[in-house]
């Protein structure tokens, strides 16, 4: 068993290892400007971390994903719901819903910068407008697959709105929400730092911008290497809670 | 798919302009009243250059004629199709070898995996050290945010070839290069353009994220310019050019999906 599992996992180890031993011979070679070594990169950032940079920096980015994320959700998910009840208002919204799903929100990024400025809710409306059409476009394709049966069954026994709602809506669209949930984590993400690049610089994107603007590149590669390790981290949240509400999915 | 499940014979019966008629009347109206809102907040609430669908409108037959705007298309037009030239080449490639070995998948996959989870942004401070503020940083952010989807597809599609080609192709004492580019690759193109469809949607964000950073000429500065200087219409036309080429990059890989594999239903 043992034997086995170190069998299985000793490509993924092996080649962890010979990347990081690349990149530590590569950036002695080059010259620091350009690639610095593995070993400087994490001397780099437990600085960041001990001088309490990094922690002030990180808290302030998860205050920006978090209220953007939060929001996109209190009016993504319900919106869906009701959308997915209301049939015609459905089909008269559904077109729009998909085609700003679609739109590249980066692009509205300078309307926001020159209407609203520097301040906080600029940035909360990147957040937003990222992550929320992920919620509403997967809870109305859930809304879609009920099938007309369902509601005409519970309809005919007799069943008020609200056991309609949590007994069919909440079950069978949940699941689906949850599927925009988790692409709406990768995106608010991607909100976060393109909001703190291009509006005031704060958080994580300024630590990664600062480091950039003085030729850092330990700086850069620190913080970028920390900005994955929570991309990773956050995506496979996502994918458990997705996993996690699939079994309600028949 | 589940559109045979939700065919009921109640809706079956129906036929396609009352269905038709059924959808266009709110989509009209929903339509309608979002430019209308729109058009009323803006001009009741906001300064007037402030972009609202009727001066858009207006802004439309005199953006598409001026040579500024035409060559910030080109430029992105040109480095999104370089980036997505190079990108479906390395990408097929990689998601191949991922595909068919399963050493060289576990090895590559945690690199794959990881740097599919990074906002993609991420690496334009990085790319500016290494490019400088150049064209080539603008390939590279294309390249790191389209490639993945290509890979990633890819490698599911050349897994789930069927066990009787390659048997048969083996049987014929093929090799194994002859194998992969005339059994796996073809077997794996349904994959590759679901893939593509992605990579275009991310290369189009990464060009203009890259512009907005580098301040390189095309049509993310072009927008980004022109909403500082005040010309809010003018960089909206931008907005819907590039929503434009999206939904015609999707449109796209549809038809060629039908046309080239019309054996091919699912998700068409």
């Amino acid at each position: 068993m043992t034997i086995a599992a170190i069998r299985r996992n000793a490509p993924v180890l092996i080649s962890v290892f010979a990347g990081i031993a690349l990149w530590e011979i590569a950036g002695r070679l080059v010259s620091a400007a350009f690639l610095v070594p593995f070993s400087a990169t994490l001397v780099r950032l437990w600085q960041l971390i001990t001088r309490g940079e990094f922690i002030t920096q990180f808290l302030d980015s998860s205050e920006l994903f978090l209220t953007g994320f939060v929001l996109a959700l209190i009016v993504g998910a319900p919106f869906g719901m009701v959308l997915a009840r209301v049939r015609i208002l459905r089909v008269g919204v559904e077109p729009y819903i998909m085609t700003l799903y679609a739109t590249p929100m980066v692009a509205l990024i300078p309307f926001i910068l020159s209407l609203m400025g520097f301040g906080f809710a600029p940035k909360v409306l990147v957040v937003f407008l990222f992550s929320v059409f992920p919620v509403l476009y997967n809870t109305v394709e859930g809304a879609r697959s009920i099938k007309p049966e369902m509601i005409e069954v519970a309809k005919s026994f007799r069943s008020n709105e609200w056991a309609l709602w949590r007994e069919v809506m909440l079950p069978y669209t949940l699941p689906y929400t949850m599927t925009g949930v988790r692409q709406a984590i990768g995106r608010a993400l991607v909100g976060m730092i393109a909001a703190e690049f291009f509006l005031s610089s704060t958080g994580l994107g300024q630590l990664i911008m600062g480091a950039s603007q003085d030729f850092d590149t330990a700086g850069v590669l620190a913080s970028t290497l920390v900005i994955g390790l929570i991309g990773v981290g956050l995506t496979r949240l996502g994918l458990n809670i997705e996993q996690h509400f699939a079994r309600w999915r028949q | 798919m589940s559109e045979a499940t939700i065919a009921t014979p109640a809706l079956a019966e129906h036929k396609v302009p009352a269905l038709m008629r059924g959808a266009l009347v709110p989509r009209l109206i929903v339509g309608l009243s979002i430019f209308l809102v729109w058009e009323i907040v803006v001009r009741g609430f906001a300064p007037a250059y402030v972009a609202k669908p009727s001066t858009v409108l207006l802004a439309i037959p005199q953006v598409i004629v001026d040579p500024a705007f035409l060559h910030a298309l080109g430029a992105t037009l040109g480095a999104v199709s370089e980036g997505l030239a190079i990108t479906i080449v390395a990408g097929t490639v990689i998601g191949l070898l991922m595909g068919r070995s399963d050493i060289f998948d576990r090895m590559v996959r945690v690199y794959i995996n990881g740097l599919n989870a990074m906002p993609m942004i991420i690496v334009l401070p990085l790319f500016s050290l290494w490019f400088g503020y150049s064209n080539g940083a603008r390939i590279g952010t294309i390249i790191f945010a389209a490639i993945f989807a290509i890979t990633m597809n890819v490698a599911d599609g050349a897994r789930s070839v069927p066990r009787e080609y390659l048997e048969v192709s083996r049987s014929f004492r093929s090799g194994r290069l002859r194998m992969l580019i005339d059994i796996v690759l073809p077997a794996s193109m349904p994959y590759l353009l679901a893939g593509f469809r992605l990579a275009a949607g991310r290369a189009l964000i990464g060009a203009v994220v890259a512009e907005f950073f580098l301040s390189i000429g095309g049509l993310g500065y072009y927008i980004l310019y022109n909403s500082r200087a005040y010309h809010h219409n003018e960089a909206f036309v931008g907005v819907l050019l590039l929503a434009g080429i999206g939904v015609s990059f999707e449109l796209l890989v549809n038809w060629c999906t039908r046309h080239f594999m019309p054996w091919y239903r699912r998700g068409a």
